[in-house]
């Protein structure tokens, strides 16, 4: 398909100038004023709005609107991942400060559980898959639950008045320790873990026919569950309660008697039961669980969670939603460098808004 | 007989004064080091050892180029593994393949390492703290995918080797030992050299406005310092130090391979000057020995660890750990806390011993 290289070049090209225009009168007319003008962060909105509009409707135009939607669920299954894995590390990065490298460990720790606990079962019993599968999900999101729990107690809180860089580093020590340990607890062998079913459903919109594989179907359901169990949890109870006010300042919010020691331990756990979905749906849905599976979606994850802003919750979930439709639209443009795309794009917008799409200033004490 | 006591007294003060020398401990490293090379020649040493050494080495050129970053700049990247990888492909691609002199390969890679350095530095004026380092990892993650897609500069996936090179009209090939030797007495140069810019650059005015900005932003821009101009120079000589070690580093091994330059490279070179002691240059070196050396000289050769080789990743993760949770300021802490608890345990003793020849005092 021709057509579909030029214009995407075409699009490329506007926001790039789009970007190159902000830049230049951000730098030649708005930094010499003394007080930085109130329109000037609307200019930005603006430009990154009708850039990122400008992509939606060329998309469609080339693509035509069916087969976009079609490229998108066919992807739901790494939307999905995607989007558990930035909001632990998200949770993660609210409570403790720090990027945590060890959530994909975490995650496939829990899945390599998983797996075993399910090719277990399915040779010593004969029932349904689907039963043994959810015994399984259920289970290693347990075992990663009580990892992050136990990392938490034994670890992380002792080591709270290291600076942000050295947790990044016990957590990077985290990680060498569980790719020591994962092989000689599950052996070395990568497992093959079975999908849920790999049946598609068909159906017909119009004229138009949409394909859709149950599997993806049944990432969509749990990510959501779980998500809309959380956002509720976080909104209403008084632990999300806790989360946000140990995210604006532990120590104030431990003087306002808000246990953080209970907070962070629990947002540690969360944090590994929901990379362990991830790592679960990421190896069911055609790969293997391998010790390094994760690592390319927790750099994803990183970058979704900085082009959303860490300082909101909704907000890398937007960042993961794009960075999802942008390295699925890619590679029809070029699929050698797909990722220099991606995170091309990633890193002008951030450019722009150094805090993220969502990202909220805050006053800081010189 | 007093004229010569007075001539060994002036010797020992100026030799005081020579071994005070901040230079000397470098020298005296690299010295060592040379040492190491000709007790190889003799069959004394195991080539592990020497290879140990090379190693350390090449990763303390990056390092220290990292803790100008860190350590003083107050700035984490998490790019390393990109510019590495960019040094080693372009002493391969333009030494190796276009045959190009080593003095225009060197000066290309500093423009280019020019380059690179004002890019990162113009984005860390924009962003901070974490966000600058996931924005630079995801740098390095485009590099890494120039590196695999662009296969006529790095060989895509089946590598870049490097057989020979050529210096002051003398050409070594590799697969003989004077390849070898010529290789060692380079890393240990630009080793040592590497050390003394850094002492330089840090205790010169720029090192203090590094300094400055890393504890305070707006307190540095106060008292006049240029935020531009420190941020730019900090990534640029980083920059530098990172491509040197990849050219030392490809000469080294004589391959190099494009996936090989990923996020965990990075996060290693990190853990090294985290855990040797971000602000000290021995103890970068001591860093980089417990993260990169220990493995290939020490621990391979216990017959504990042979038997059971996931153990090995397990300790080295496990002494991360417990170094920075015990030793925020790195490994070198330790050690000075030793050398304090002797000194004071001497004087103790100096004291005791002048109690017992004169008497107390009253």
């Amino acid at each position: 398909m021709p057509g579909i290289d030029i214009a995407i070049r075409q699009i490329l090209i506007v926001n790039a100038i789009l970007f190159l225009l902000f830049f230049i009168i951000d730098i030649a007319f708005f930094r010499k004023k003394i007080k930085r003008p109130v329109y000037r962060g609307r200019l930005i909105n603006v430009l990154i709005t009708i850039g990122i509009l400008t992509m939606f409707v060329a998309s469609i135009k080339v693509f035509t609107w069916p087969l976009l939607l079609q490229i998108f669920l066919l992807n739901t299954v790494d939307l999905s991942i995607l989007i558990l894995a930035t909001t632990g590390v998200v949770l993660i990065f609210k409570t403790s400060v720090t990027t945590n490298f060890a959530q994909g460990m975490m995650a496939t720790f829990g899945a390599f559980f998983a797996t075993t606990v399910v090719i277990r079962l399915m040779a010593k019993y004969s029932g349904s898959q689907t039963l043994y599968l959810f015994i399984g999900l259920f289970s290693g999101v347990l075992v990663s639950f009580l990892l992050g729990l136990i990392i938490d107690v034994g670890i992380i809180r002792r080591g709270r008045h290291v600076s942000s860089v050295g947790k990044q580093m016990i957590t990077m020590g985290l990680v060498m320790v569980l790719m020591g340990a994962i092989p000689v607890i599950f052996g070395s062998n990568p497992i093959a873990l079975p999908a849920f079913s790999i049946d598609v459903e068909i159906f017909n919109i119009g004229e138009h026919i949409l394909v859709i594989p149950i599997q993806n179907l049944y990432a969509i359901v749990i990510t959501l569950v779980v998500l809309v169990v959380l956002f509720t949890a976080l909104r209403f109870t008084k632990w999300g309660l806790g989360v946000r006010a140990t995210a604006s300042s532990e120590m104030v919010a431990s003087m306002m008697g808000v246990n953080t020691r209970v907070i962070t331990a629990m947002s540690w756990a969360i944090a590994g039961g929901l990379g362990a979905i991830a790592a679960f749906f990421y190896a069911s849905s055609g790969a293997q669980v391998q010790v390094a599976s994760m690592v390319g979606v927790q750099v994803n994850a990183f970058m979704a969670a900085v082009l959303g802003s860490f300082s909101s919750f909704g907000g890398p979930i937007v960042g993961a939603l794009l960075i999802n439709l942008f390295s699925s639209i890619a590679p029809f443009y070029d699929g050698t460098w797909q990722v220099v795309i991606v995170y091309g794009i990633i890193l002008l917008i951030v450019l722009a808004k150094p805090l993220g799409l969502f990202g909220k200033k805050t006053a800081k004490k010189v | 007989m007093d004229r010569v006591m007075r001539g060994i007294n002036r010797f020992l003060r100026e030799f005081k004064a020579i071994v005070k020398h901040p230079y000397f401990g470098y020298v005296f490293f690299g010295m060592m080091f040379l040492i190491l090379l000709l007790l190889r020649n003799q069959g004394m040493v195991t080539i592990s050892v020497i290879n140990t050494a090379v190693i350390v080495m090449i990763y303390t050129v990056i390092s220290l180029g990292f803790s100008l970053l860190l350590g003083f700049g107050g700035l984490a990247s998490l790019g390393t593994a990109g510019f590495v990888g960019f040094g080693s492909f372009l002493m391969g691609y333009l030494h190796g393949v276009k045959d190009y002199s080593l003095g225009v390969t060197l000066l290309l890679s500093l423009c280019v390492a020019l380059a690179i350095g004002l890019i990162v530095g113009f984005i860390s004026l924009r962003i901070e703290g974490m966000y600058l380092a996931i924005i630079t990892l995801g740098l390095g993650e485009i590099l890494r995918q120039f590196f695999i897609s662009y296969d006529i500069f790095t060989g895509g996936f089946s590598g870049r080797s490097f057989r020979e090179f050529t210096i002051f009209g003398i050409n070594f090939v590799s697969g003989d030992g004077r390849y070898f030797n010529m290789v060692y007495i380079i890393v240990v140069i630009m080793f040592v050299l590497a050390m003394i810019a850094t002492i330089n650059i840090i205790k010169s005015p720029t090192g203090r406005a590094l300094l400055a900005m890393k504890n305070s932003d707006s307190a540095a821009q106060s008292m006049g310092i240029s935020l531009i101009k420190y941020r730019l120079l900090a990534f640029i000589l980083s920059t530098v130090f990172a491509l040197l070690g990849g050219m030392l580093y490809i000469m080294h091994t004589k391959y190099s391979y494009a996936p090989q330059w990923n996020l965990s490279f990075s996060l290693e070179i990190l853990a090294a000057v985290i855990v040797g002691g971000a602000q000290s240059i021995f103890g970068i070196a001591i860093g980089v020995f417990l993260i990169f050396g220990l493995k290939i000289s020490v621990l391979n050769y216990i017959p504990f660890f042979q038997e059971n080789p996931a153990l090995i990743v397990i300790f080295n993760g496990a002494l991360i750990i417990l170094v920075v949770m015990f030793y925020p300021g790195g490994l070198i802490r330790l050690l000075q806390t030793l050398k304090y608890i002797v000194v004071k345990r001497f004087g103790q003793l100096k004291q005791k011993w002048r109690r017992y020849r004169y008497g107390e005092d009253d």
